[in-house]
């Protein structure tokens, strides 16, 4: 019915007011009746952006002019906003989401930081650790940024007013998390994990929003970000719609902070809340940026079968045990002396497995068991608390009873948007780092990287701050609030109200919820932990298909007030963007590193073996071996992507305070 | 007095081996937690006054389906689909109040399973129909949100 060819042209009618720049756009168009028939009249601090014309086919546009705009306020959108409100930069947070209902929320862990309150530390251990981690895919000039920085980060959150645990000498507690070590591995398990009991997550949100409403920070609560605006190589904004009325916001700035998580949505199994669409990415992507190394995916083994919540580990050391189609206890196969208890990746790895070879549970044989009820049932609530009430309240499943369905579910996206260490966005020509002026990111949309191919636990809260933070300081250090900021074209935005029209009024025979669960299977199914050259393939082809299928979608509900179908279209055209990226990242990595394994190039590939002495050795080129990221451009229109590389930066910031960590096997 | 309050919350909490997994690994002798309660308070989402029901109707669908933490996009999303229809104006600004009130999610996550005590401005008859669907008795699956 409607396309974009339809829309032919816009009238651009700019009436200054009270300082601010209203423009109202209008549609011409033939053959849409938009249903707008409620008054458009904005309130607050929108109040000059009336628009009169209240039935008509307008969509009407309202422009804000700011030193610094962020988009998300999770705690890295949330950091930086603090930040630059209080460097005095006339800041907007946009936010889908009221701030406290961002996916920070759910982290319940904590943050790690080289205090030392516990025992010695050393900031230079936690890096060790952090580069071990990435598999030797991280950036070390960021990671050596990361954990210098923690410690100041962490204590500045604590002057700010976050109130984390403490011993009983008034420190703050810092507890044990995995993958933490002293002196360089050598030296046992460290305490580095900062917390505010078990939700710190909320307490970070809930700290940094106050804190940043003390200054005149203005948030843009429920506005659905739609596009970057950019003009002649730089970003000079965003466009957003406004959920509650519809409007159209141009947000012109000097600076655009991209703070919008990540994209677990693209699989069927994930553990991140509903709103994690990788809207950020996306929008990089459609203005012609690349991503990086999208194809590293954190997977947890047990997360219950399409609802994702987490199904501790502490249920198999419990003596609870993963059962296939036939009852048969198959990790005893795969794994015979650890069974059960054998390593995240092999368990995720079996599961699978004997998903592929027909030996899944359920319809559709698309999951396994975990078998619980073998065991007292005082033994479960006493060791297990929580366990039976999640398993009930979302699958309906007695764990006294009956086996809980469960699936490798994604918890943690390693790749996103690219940026330096100052988290300023980069792009790359001929080979070299070239920084996207007016842009950055931060938090799980950007790849900076310090997780490389693996995160550690406890350090995505940490990337949150620091590079929240770093991305203020930035900002700060190059730019003056109210500064002059490059002119925007008066049509700015038109391709965006246009797919927002087109999606609108999208009359196609594919609901999106049908489409996105298609999607979600198929990178499921073909790009989550088994992956090899066939499986990935098939998944590409698949995936090509229901990229076109964007082209039918249907949306039932044409209006534009709380329309939550319009936005849910405008997020899996965000979760395309990203899986296509991924899938074809993970088909074209030709090795194992970190959380990518391949089940057809099973070793690490890199410049040298580094399992036999260098000594002797020839080094490989760059186009020969795979310790480098990834760099992803899609098309948006046909899906198609293209890679590139960007090599490892192993340098450090300044070598006399920590040295480059040599890559070595991995091995814990 | 506000500290025995405090005291009385945690051992509450820790003696009941409920969802918080996460607060019983944590617990340790020598570690003190903060208050529950937070040192400032920050604004609530703001109130809409003049919206029709419709639209306020409209608005707790988005809001519910979009909380931060999935299990609350789900408990929440499978409730208003079964039950908002049904609503009385005044049900629907209780249903409001109860999920644009708490500044913390996971309150409404554990009050609902029945995990914490729930303070009297939420102990209303769309608490008690939210704990009987938190309860699961039909055994349904809610793994994916309701289509809209």
């Amino acid at each position: 019915m409607s396309s974009i060819l339809k829309l032919q042209s816009f009238i651009v009618r700019g009436v200054a007011n009270n300082g601010f720049n209203k423009v109202i756009l209008y549609l011409r168009q033939t053959s849409i009746t938009p249903i707008c028939s409620r008054s458009l009249h904005l309130n607050v601090d929108r109040n000059n952006a009336k628009c009169s014309d209240a039935s008509s086919k307008a969509y009407p546009i309202v422009d804000h002019t700011y030193d610094a705009v962020v988009v998300g306020a999770g705690g890295a959108g949330l950091r930086a906003a603090f930040g630059l409100v209080a460097e005095g930069f006339k800041t907007a947070v946009i936010t889908k989401l009221f701030p406290t209902r961002s996916h920070t929320v759910a982290a319940q862990g904590g943050i790690n930081a080289a205090l030392g309150n516990m025992e010695e530390d050393q900031w230079q251990w936690h890096m060790y650790d952090t580069v071990k981690g990435s598999d030797w895919l991280g950036d070390q000039d960021a990671i050596h940024y990361m954990t210098r920085e923690a410690p100041k980060a962490v204590i500045e959150l604590e002057n700010t007013g976050m109130p984390f645990s403490r011993t009983t000498e008034g420190k703050i507690y810092q507890r044990a998390f995995g993958g933490q070590s002293l002196k360089f591995g050598k030296g046992g398990q460290a305490h580095r994990c900062c917390c505010v009991a078990d939700r710190t997550g909320h307490s970070l949100l809930h700290t940094l929003y106050g804190q940043s409403l003390k200054y005149d920070c203005h948030y843009f609560v429920e506005y659905f970000a739609l596009d970057l605006i950019m003009e002649d190589g730089e970003c000079r904004g965003v466009i957003a719609l406004c959920l509650e009325d519809g409007t159209i916001h141009r947000f012109r700035s000097k600076n655009t902070i991209l703070a919008t998580g990540g994209y677990g949505r693209a699989f069927f199994s994930c553990t991140s809340a509903h709103t994690c669409t990788g809207d950020g990415t996306a929008m990089v992507a459609r203005a012609g940026l690349p991503s990086q190394d999208l194809e590293f995916v954190q997977f947890h083994p047990t997360g219950i079968y399409g609802a994702g919540c987490l199904i501790t580990e502490g249920c198999r050391g419990e003596g609870g045990y993963l059962i296939n189609s036939q009852g048969e206890r198959f990790m005893e196969r795969y794994a015979p002396v650890a069974k059960d208890l054998a390593s995240r990746d092999v368990v995720s790895r079996s599961m699978t497995i004997e998903i592929r070879e027909g030996r899944g549970c359920g319809p559709e044989k698309d999951h396994v068991f975990l078998q619980l009820h073998h065991l007292p049932a005082e033994q479960l609530h006493q060791r297990l608390p929580g366990i039976s009430e999640t398993a009930m309240i979302f699958a309906g499943v007695d764990v006294t009873r009956e086996p809980i369905p469960v699936l490798p579910t994604v918890h943690y996206n390693m790749g996103g948007v690219p940026t330096n260490y100052k988290g300023q966005v980069l792009t790359n020509c001929n080979d070299e780092d070239v920084v996207v002026p007016g842009l950055y990111a931060c938090g799980e949309a950007a790849s900076c990287s310090v997780h490389g191919a693996n995160r550690l636990g406890a350090n995505s809260l940490l990337d949150l701050v620091v590079f929240g933070r770093a991305c203020a300081l930035t900002i700060a250090a190059e730019n003056k609030p109210g500064e002059a900021i490059g002119s925007i074209k008066a049509n700015a935005g038109e391709e965006s109200v246009a797919n927002l029209d087109w999606c609108r009024y999208a009359a196609g025979s594919i609901p999106t919820a049908d489409l996105r669960l298609q999607m979600q299977k198929t990178m499921q199914s073909h790009a989550a932990v088994f992956r090899t050259e066939d499986v990935l393939r098939e998944g590409i082809d698949k995936m090509k298909k229901l990229y076109e299928s964007l082209q039918n979608l249907k949306v039932s509900d044409h209006s534009l007030i709380w329309n939550s179908d319009l936005v849910e279209t405008l997020e899996l055209q965000n979760l395309m963007l990203n899986a296509m990226m991924t899938i074809v990242g993970a088909e074209n990595r030709k090795e194992s590193r970190g959380a990518h394994a391949r089940e057809d190039y099973k070793n690490r590939c890199d410049e040298y073996d580094y399992s036999k002495p260098i000594k002797g050795q020839q080094k490989k080129d760059i186009k020969d071996h795979w310790r480098k990221h990834t760099l992803a451009d899609i098309d948006p229109k046909t899906g198609k992507v293209s890679i590139r590389y960007r090599g490892v930066i192993d340098d450090t910031l300044d070598s006399q305070e920590c040295k480059t960590v040599p890559p070595a096997i991995r091995s814990y | 007095m506000i500290s025995s309050k405090i005291l009385n919350v945690t051992r509450q909490l820790r003696s009941k081996p409920g969802i918080l997994q996460s607060f019983s690994r944590l617990s340790s002798s020598d570690m003190i937690d903060p208050p529950e309660d937070p040192v400032f308070t920050i604004p609530r989402p703001i109130s809409r006054e003049g919206e029709d029901l419709e639209q306020r109707k409209a608005r707790l669908i988005y809001q519910s389906r979009k909380r931060g933490m999935l299990e609350n996009d789900l408990l929440l999303s499978t409730f208003v689909a079964k039950y908002l229809h049904t609503f009385t104006p005044t049900q629907v600004d209780l249903y409001d109040k109860l999920i644009n009130g708490p500044s913390n999610d996971w309150d409404i996550f554990y009050w609902a399973s029945e995990v914490k005590e729930i303070p009297e401005e939420y102990n209303t008859e769309i608490m008690k129909l939210l704990k009987l669907h938190c309860k699961n008795l039909n055994k349904e699956s809610r793994i994916r949100q309701p289509d809209l």
